[in-house]
């Protein structure tokens, strides 16, 4: 007689509270378990797959529980066993699939929520550690660069078509072409480009245009009217893409929502991100952005602006006209902080930089200007 | 290996005889008196970074020794710190137990016990810290309660509450979830706390009939404070 090596643990009204070790194996139709006896020949039941409910159970949910009932009453099947759970679940029909991966994904449910759980503990300390030994600004960094560019495309996706569902947008016409134009102009000039930029104009007399992680652009026809050039708006074109490029935004979310979302970032639980930011109730389209991120936007748009041979003249008279604080021309200061000499530093870079032979546009700003109803008498 | 329990009551002690060679893994103190046949190994089960963890977290005595009859057969005599009782058990190979830190006596060598982390509700609310102890494998389990040992039977789907303070081990095919005792049930639980674990069958759940920390509040008083 072979020595019996049970591999799971039935209950039944007959067995100890702790359960019958038994030998289970799985047959075409169904299971056999065999119990130990103490004759030498063992006694042992069948049961048919059609007559099984699967779930799971135990201390961590990760074993398998078999419910029927047979001849002998109710029994419950108790498998932990990886090799008997896996021929059981190859060689189950079709009808217990479903139940199978209900259970499975329970599993993987708990241990998901326990490593989330006790990795968020270790992080918050090791945050702690981080954040005395270089600073916050670091950790911001660390866990922006961590956040790959669907999340941010999720993220920034999400708000740009709550937004857009409200507004009036310009779909065609010259203005529309134009702006598609500039964007062209810019983008092309971008290398590695992981970003793809989606421009929106919207009809409103709001002097701006702002940028969402992950690439979306929109620009009000108020921002449109009061420029004086197609340079002018690509200027803030090149501004806003830098915006995107440089993950401002992201950074942005990441000080405001604090150490709990660079934790679970730098955890790798980039999806609570965008719970969190919804739930924090964090508003994406009044991100106000800081004074140095205003600072390397413009640098970097200057550059961009150059590469793509657009005379950036016009954009440093434009910003110069919109920091002058008069009213209807408050908003782009209130998502784009002023710094003091910001036109003075876009007008020294500009002038280290080598001579540069614009190429037009293909569109005639005025035009475009009159085709939104701008009249010709307030253009400056 | 066999074992025995020896003046049953509240102050038990257990006698392991050991077979040429063969070893038991005991808590680090529990050892009374052996043969002198008998070597004591302080070994550190799980490694060095395995035994820390136990220390740090489970309570600093929780060291194994290794008790070897490694000159001949030979007999050891164990018994708990506290007063309570001890019981053998025979696990089968597929039984699998849970037991709170201190309820752990002496275990055969064929009997595998590793350190488990909790999840962090039963850890910060069970009382039993972050740490438990996972027993599996086939051979002699020995545990000790403080207080009277008392066994709770669960069928399938059987509920039955218990007050976290006075658990010592229970089957891993139990479940339960950490529950704060309505109004009601704070005067009858003596937690002071206040939570209780909801165990759900089927499987055993093995509890003390003393509650080590009450016992120590009111031990307490009788303490003179000095000035
Ligand atoms: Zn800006």
């Amino acid at each position: 007689m072979t020595e019996f090596h049970p591999n799971a643990l039935c209950f039944g009204h007959e067995f100890p509270a702790s359960g019958a070790p038994c030998l289970v194996h799985v047959e075409d139709h169904g299971l056999t378990i065999a119990f130990a006896h103490d004759t030498a020949e063992s006694r042992s039941e069948a049961v048919s797959f059609s007559d099984l409910t699967v779930s799971a159970g135990g201390q961590d949910h990760d074993q398998l529980v078999l419910k029927w009932t047979g001849p002998q009453g109710e029994r419950t099947l108790y498998l932990k066993n990886p090799d008997v759970i896996r021929t059981f679940r190859q060689a189950a029909p079709d009808h217990l699939t479903a139940p199978l991966e209900r259970a499975a994904e329970r599993v993987r449910q708990v241990r998901h929520r326990r490593r989330m759980v006790w990795s968020a503990v270790g992080g918050i300390v090791l945050a702690f550690v981080l954040g005395l030994w270089f600073g916050a600004d670091l950790l911001v960094e660390l866990a922006v660069a961590r956040i790959p560019v669907e999340w941010e495309q999720k993220l920034g996706e999400s708000a740009y078509k709550d937004f857009l569902a409200q507004q009036d947008i310009v779909k065609e016409g010259i203005a529309r072409s134009a702006v598609e134009e500039i964007t062209h102009r810019l983008t092309a000039q971008i290398p590695n480009n992981p970003y793809k930029f989606e421009v929106t104009v919207v009809k409103s007399d709001v002097v701006n245009a702002f940028a969402l992680p992950g690439g979306y652009i929109v620009v009000f026809t108020g921002l449109m009217k009061k420029a004086d050039s197609g340079e002018e708006v690509a200027g803030v074109m090149g501004h806003e893409l830098n915006h995107v490029l440089q993950r401002h935004g992201l950074e942005r979310i990441v000080k405001q929502l604090g150490l709990v979302a660079v934790v679970s970032i730098v955890l790798g639980d980039q999806q609570g991100l965008v719970g969190l930011a919804k739930q924090l109730g964090v508003e994406l389209l009044t991100l106000k952005f800081g004074r140095e991120q205003e600072t390397e936007a413009d640098l970097t748009g200057l550059q961009l602006l150059y590469r793509a041979k657009i005379d950036p003249s016009g954009m440093i008279s434009f910003f110069q006209r919109l920091s002058e604080k008069d009213e209807g021309r408050m908003e782009w200061l209130s998502t784009h902080p002023m710094s003091q000499g910001r036109a003075d530093r876009l007008k020294a870079e500009l002038a280290a930089m080598p001579k540069l032979s614009p190429a037009p546009f293909t569109f005639e700003w005025a035009k475009v200007r009159e085709s939104l109803g701008a009249s010709l008498l307030t253009g400056k | 290996m066999k074992s025995e329990i020896l003046y049953p009551g509240a102050f038990p002690m257990v006698r392991v005889e050991l077979a040429a060679g063969e070893h038991i893994k005991a808590e680090s103190g529990a050892m009374v008196a052996s043969s002198p046949t008998v070597d004591i190994e302080s070994k550190m089960e799980g490694g060095f970074l395995g035994a820390l963890s136990r220390k740090l977290l489970t309570g600093e005595k929780f060291f194994f020794q290794t008790l070897r009859a490694s000159r001949g057969p030979g007999e050891v005599l164990l018994a708990p710190t506290v007063p309570g009782e001890i019981v053998i058990m025979e696990l089968d190979g597929v039984n699998e137990y849970l037991v709170q830190k201190d309820g752990f006596l002496a275990g055969a060598e064929s009997v595998s016990i590793e350190s488990k982390m909790q999840s962090l509700s039963r850890g910060l609310m069970g009382g039993e810290g972050f740490f438990i102890l996972r027993i599996s494998g086939k051979g002699t389990l020995i545990l000790n309660s403080f207080g009277a040992i008392h066994k709770i039977e669960l069928k399938p789907d059987q509920e039955y509450i218990v007050d976290n303070s006075h658990l010592v081990a229970w089957s891993a095919t139990t479940s339960y979830n950490i529950e704060k005792a309505a109004s009601g049930w704070v005067a009858s639980f003596t937690s002071g706390e206040g939570f209780v674990c909801r165990f759900r069958g089927p499987g055993v759940v093995y509890i003390q009939s003393r509650n080590p920390g009450s016992f120590g509040n009111w031990i307490r008083q009788f303490i003179p404070v000095s000035e």
